[in-house]
């Protein structure tokens, strides 16, 4: 009777808590996607509600500590946040499984990402006779270019993402600004290289036969044996499905396709850096990722089309483009264009020419999400979300509070030694390190395009005939016949006097420039921006920047490091000169070569936001010190050749030698590089900032100091947590970013007439609208449209006319109907916002009739 | 005079010299000697197995200088000097830095060469610097990056393994004296329940005891933030501890206990104990004196092979808790190819092998009156 019992409580136990587990996650249906594939438009979901008019005086952070902790799965990390354990998943994942469970879950609320991308690399190249792949189909074009028709972008999108992604045909993203304002090209492109399998096998078909094969039983043959692909298939992610998808359709069309899976350390020596001739590969599952939106452009088709930027591999190496390809290529990446419509014409000429290349197949822009509780409010990057946002900490918060603390998580944190100068690149230490530190100009996290942080204004100059503009009203842009750069403006640095050259040292004939920025920053600047271990912001912290630009890469330096010498080379090679016009307001000119089409991001702020984190004058003189002493070093390359410690200013076995250097320095009153910031630093202001970072070390256990919202207030490596507090003394509202809270993609919906009369004018209403309210007239760029027959032929395009906020008009005339024939068509619509780079869309149905 | 014999088979042997009884000191000298040889052979030829394994026979140079060149290739392509730079000056660039980082990984020297350096750092223990991966403070000095996971891999798993070992040992004795008993029927019963691994058990105790009833926490080893005062931080540790070490007990106790009971019941069925039980001794005396004594040698084995088995952590389980063991080190410098920290690993291991091997002969002859050191046979 007791045995029973006993066994009868057990089974209980068990079959509860299997119950339990089964209960506890479920895994909701996926059945609504996040995206329409047909028109790219995201779904975001706006985390909580934005507050009526804040009213606090706060400054700085919302919060007042940040917990960041590691969690590396992003399934555990979504149970987390719906208990509460979590507030907010910083990463953005495409785990389809997770983000069903975040839809279903009423406490969390996301949003997508749009940096990452896919692609099907093929091996244009002729193979050497006796290569493992013997005989390479894809070295013909126009079959390479067939491929697009056999592979279904909506299949992979849909059902292999499971929404967490869209169709993708080119090397541009929609989401980037180039890509966008070429919406009606890129839906041309789409109707043109849509899925048509019998399309598809008909070109391959033509093809093969013409370079001799044929096909017996259904399979390609070639000199009797079948024509075999080896496929690399990538496995660490979706590819691995997509990839066997896409042999399943090139088997369907007849090819014998071997499935080779490697991880990307095993298959980069074969696709990337084996001679293409070698025919050790056919195909590749590429995967690409860009953490900020790209404004500029000049390089995509250079760099996916032509040996010009990945050249010295094996693949691009074998890169031809048609001679009218290669030219285009050359005149984008020239920038060889004055106009803004000339720079399109060529763009546009480009996508043409690379979809009939087609050594690359741009397949999908992956769409993964982060999520937080719906209480929490962060701004994430359209390309590199949470992790890539210079805003994530200005503007984390719980809706309507103020203080308290909040739980971030990360798959990994202090991944590798801080330092600003060459320390942690990882995406999750980079996004603490925006916290800690921050910019003087800060990239819209919707549009890239650079808004004022600490700068005042800026003026910016480029020589006539560049198609630059500016958009907001913080630059004045004009333009000059030829910009001669001053005689007195530094050119270079001798490393061995530790002084600047000035251009009349180093170009006694004299440089011109192709632009010059004017950077001003406020009056009050050296007031009231401050160190976190409470020094005032001083000029020498911005020419401590301008030292460093140059000093580690000079032979002569005692902190050379040959691992710098190609990047300061690359800097010369566009760099005229710099000059301090004035230190207060602090203005400083930036002679260069270096250009872009918006003047916003052609401004030089010198501010000392390192490549790696903000730096002091201070901090990093300490860090100097025990490089040039040969006991540390900034780079993991110069670390290891000298086998000392890298770097590290918040813990190991480093902070022991920053502070006896610091010890050292401060005894000695030192000023860094004195035969120049002996000009911008006094004796007591040296004094001061000693005192202060000594009384930080002591207090805080590190070396880092930022001027960001949060400071650093103990990293914990192995526990692996790190604590960010409110640093009190920062000067800007916490409210000033708050319209960042959510990208306002534009919504759109299209009526009018089902029914038009061929020969009859036609009108459409276009709706545009955000979150439920009209969309401002004057946040809209264009509203073009583009009319598909119903032979799915492009027959017209236009742009619609505004009549009000939110509304806009389409109207085709009799000309226009009159030419469409009897049947279906769609008028396709895309509207393209300025101040989201997301362009949205909408298609609407009507029939032609006599 | 010695004679000289001659054999049936024709050969010539030389009579045996009177051996002179050889002396335990030199007996055992000469045996430790001879077993020290032979197992530094064993340690030198298993790093240089280690070596060659962890590197393929040397194509991962070959995929290092390949990801070298793709992830150069690809910081080139971000540079925004790139517009302003002609294709001969990007690809300067390019190969500069490529040869910086191909030299910072020592692939400029040829694999040979490096697999015997690698050898003689590892036997005289320099553990060196790694090639990719830092410690959790950013130091790239292996002994760093092993000795910072160490403290939590102890905590997890010497509580885990002597909670293990122990209760297995006792509730073994207690089930052996109860063959057949319904608790000794649902120990084997649950025996094959340790066919899941502790990770597996892992989840479903985080699911219940965190998701649901948030009793402890999902994972980590302490709270975020971790406490500043010492008793709150072992409290803290302690709770973290529970789910894993529960995870843990589950998965094997149950194996552990069946193994035992099985092996003593062998042992209790010989016939000294049967004698022993017919003179009357009491349960307690013939379990200490006819039963534990003769198994000491292996139980003492086990527990020596459990204590250095903490070396290789449990890289599923540690994941799943968020343990910062390790096995996740071990498993991330694998998957990494950091070639000096897998070989430092390793040499530790071995030698703490060989150590451990070395010492238990001189521990059975301590515990067993049968064995000798250097007598190449035990007198039964």
């Amino acid at each position: 009777m007791y045995r029973n019992r006993i066994l009868a409580l057990f089974s209980v136990l068990m079959i509860v808590s299997l119950l339990l587990g089964a209960c506890a996650a479920p895994a909701a249906p996926t059945t609504e996607a996040p995206t329409d594939p047909s028109t790219g438009e995201p779904v975001t979901e706006t985390p909580g509600e934005e507050p009526s008019a804040p009213v606090s005086d706060r400054t700085g952070a919302w919060v007042d500590t940040v917990i960041v902790v590691e969690e590396p799965s992003i399934a555990a990390a979504v149970t987390r946040m719906e208990t509460g354990d979590l507030d907010v998943y910083s990463f953005s994942s495409a785990n389809a499984e997770a983000f069903a469970n975040v839809q279903s879950s009423d406490a969390l609320c996301y949003v997508n990402v749009y940096g990452n991308f896919d692609e099907l690399t093929l091996n244009p190249a002729e193979f050497v006779e006796g290569a493992p792949g013997v005989w390479n189909p894809f070295s013909n074009p126009r079959l390479r270019e067939g491929l697009h028709w056999i592979i279904d972008r909506n299949h992979i999108t849909q059902e292999i993402y499971q929404g967490l992604a869209i169709p993708r045909y080119t090397a541009l993203s929609t989401v980037n600004p180039t890509g966008a304002s070429m919406a009606d090209t890129m839906r041309e492109v789409e109707i043109a290289y849509g899925y048509d399998l019998e399309r598809g096998r008909e070109r391959i078909t033509e093809e093969m036969t013409a370079m001799g094969a044929s096909l017996d039983g259904g399979v390609w043959t070639i000199d009797g044996a079948p024509v075999e692909l080896i496929f690399l298939i990538r496995t660490e992610d979706e590819r691995r499905i997509w990839g066997d998808y896409i042999s399943n359709q090139l088997e369907e069309i007849g090819f014998t396709v071997i499935r080779d899976y490697r991880t990307a350390a095993e298959a980069s020596p074969l696709w990337l850096n084996s001679p293409a001739a070698d025919g050790l590969w056919h195909l590749y599952t590429g995967g690409w990722a860009a953490t900020a939106i790209n404004r500029e452009e000049v390089t995509t088709f250079a760099q996916f089309y032509s040996n010009r930027i990945l050249g010295g591999t094996g693949l691009f190496d074998a890169y031809n483009p048609s001679p009218e390809f290669d030219a285009v290529i050359q005149a984008i990446f020239d920038s060889d264009f004055s106009t803004a419509a000339e720079r399109t014409e060529l763009f546009k000429e480009a996508i043409w020419y690379s979809l009939e290349d087609s050594n690359k197949l741009f397949l999908l822009t992956r769409t993964p999400f982060s999520a937080q509780r719906c209480e929490v409010s962060i701004t994430a990057d359209l390309a590199g979300g949470v992790n890539g946002s210079a805003l994530w900490s200005q503007t984390l918060r719980r809706v309507g509070e103020e203080g308290g603390s909040i739980t971030m998580a990360m798959p990994s944190i202090l991944t590798q030694p801080w330092n600003p100068v060459n320390g942690s690149n990882w995406v999750y230490d980079q996004q603490l390190n925006r916290g800690i530190g921050e910019f003087a100009t800060i990239p819209d996290p919707y549009t890239g395009l650079a808004l004022p942080y600490h700068v005042e204004s800026a003026a910016v100059t480029v020589v006539t005939g560049l198609p630059s503009k500016a958009t907001l009203d913080w630059v004045s842009l004009s333009f000059a016949d030829e910009i001669a750069v001053p005689g007195d403006a530094w050119a270079d640095w001798d490393a061995e006097t530790q002084t600047f050259l000035t251009v009349d040292e180093v170009y006694p004939d004299g440089v011109t420039a192709q632009r010059v920025s004017t950077v001003v920053y406020p009056a009050n600047l050296y007031d009231v921006v401050k160190w976190h271990d409470g020094s005032n912001f001083s000029v020498a912290d911005v020419v401590m920047n301008m030292i460093l630009t140059f000093d580690r890469g000079k032979e002569a330096s005692a902190i050379f490091d040959s691992g710098s010498v190609g990047a300061l080379n690359a800097f010369m090679s566009s760099f005229r000169g710099v000059r301090i016009t004035s230190t207060s307001p602090l203005t400083i000119e930036t002679y260069t070569n270096l250009w872009s089409q918006d003047a916003e991001n052609m401004v030089t702020t010198w501010w000392p936001m390192y490549g790696f984190g903000q730096g002091a004058w201070h901090n990093l003189a300490v860090g100097n010190s025990a490089e040039a002493n040969g006991l540390l070093a900034y780079s993991t390359s110069k670390a290891t050749a000298n086998e000392v410690e890298q770097t590290n200013f918040i813990s190991g076995p480093a902070l022991e030698v920053l502070a006896g250097e610091l010890a050292a320095l401060a005894e000695a009153g030192h000023i860094p590089y004195e035969a120049t910031l002996g000009d911008f630093i006094s004796a007591d202001e040296a004094a001061a900032r000693w005192d202060n970072l000594s009384e930080w070390y002591r207090t805080r256990g590190h070396f880092l100091v930022g001027t960001g919202v949060f400071y650093l207030e103990r990293a914990f490596p192995v526990e692996g947590t790190v604590i960010l507090r409110r640093f009190l003394d920062h000067p800007f509202r916490a409210d000033r970013w708050l319209g960042f809270a959510a990208p306002a993609v534009p919504e759109v919906d299209v009526e009018g007439d089902n029914l038009v009369t061929i020969g009859d004018e036609a009108n459409f209403d276009v709706y545009v609208s955000f979150d439920g309210a009209a969309y401002a007239a004057s946040n809209i760029d264009t509203v073009s449209y583009m009319v598909i027959d119903a032979t799915g032929a492009v027959a017209s395009t236009g742009t619609a006319t505004a009549v009000a906020d939110g509304h806009w008009q389409i109207t085709l005339d009799a000309a226009t109907t009159g030419a469409l024939e009897e049947g279906s068509n769609s008028l396709e619509v895309v509207v393209i916002s300025a101040i989201v780079s997301i362009p949205g869309s909408a298609s609407f149905g009507f029939v032609t009739a006599p | 005079m010695a004679e000289i014999a001659q054999t049936p088979e024709g050969l010539v042997t030389t009579p045996e010299k009177t051996r002179k009884p050889e002396s335990t000191l030199s007996r055992i000298a000469k045996y430790t000697g001879s077993r020290m040889l032979s197992l530094m052979l064993t340690v030198v030829l298993g790093i240089y197995l280690t070596v060659l394994i962890a590197n393929m026979g040397g194509y991962v140079d070959t995929i290092r200088r390949s990801l070298i060149r793709e992830f150069v290739s690809l910081a080139v392509a971000g540079n925004p000097d790139l517009p302003n730079m002609t294709t001969e000056e990007i690809t300067a660039l390019r190969e500069s830095m490529i040869e910086v980082e191909v030299e910072r990984q020592g692939l400029n020297r040829p694999f040979l060469l490096r697999s015997f350096s690698y050898l003689g750092n590892a036997m005289a223990l320099n553990l060196g610097r790694s090639e990719n991966m830092v410690s959790d403070t950013g130091s790239r000095l292996v002994r760093l990056i092993i000795l910072e996971r160490l403290p939590p891999t102890l905590v997890l798993f010497a509580t885990s393994n002597f909670l293990l070992f122990f209760v297995g040992i006792v509730g073994a004795l207690a089930l052996s004296r109860r063959y057949g008993s319904f608790m000794d029927r649902v120990i084997i019963a649950l025996a094959p329940t340790s066919a899941g691994p502790g990770w597996f058990y892992g989840l479903f105790l985080i699911l219940i005891f965190a998701g649901l009833l948030g009793m402890f926490p999902f994972g980590g080893m302490v709270g975020a933030p971790p406490p500043a005062n010492r008793l709150d931080y072992f409290l803290s540790l302690l709770r973290h501890l529970t789910l894993p070490l529960m995870a843990q007990i589950i998965s094997s106790v149950f194996l552990a206990i069946y193994t035992w009971r099985t092996f003593f019941l062998i042992y209790s069925n010989e016939d000294y104990v049967e004698l022993a039980r017919a003179k009357g001794l009491s349960d307690n005396s013939i379990q200490q004196r006819y039963i534990l004594r003769p198994t000491l040698p292996t139980i003492i084995t086990t527990f020596a092979l459990n204590l250095i088995a903490l070396w290789q952590g449990a890289i599923i389980l540690e994941t799943v808790f968020n343990w910062p063991g390790l096995g996740r080190t071990l498993f991330q410098a694998i998957n990494l190819v950091d070639t000096p920290v897998i070989i430092g690993s390793t040499v530790i291991y071995a030698y703490l092998l060989a150590l451990t091997v070395f010492l238990l002969d001189f521990v059975y002859a301590l515990v067993d009156p049968r064995v000798k050191v250097g007598s190449g046979a035990s007198r039964a």
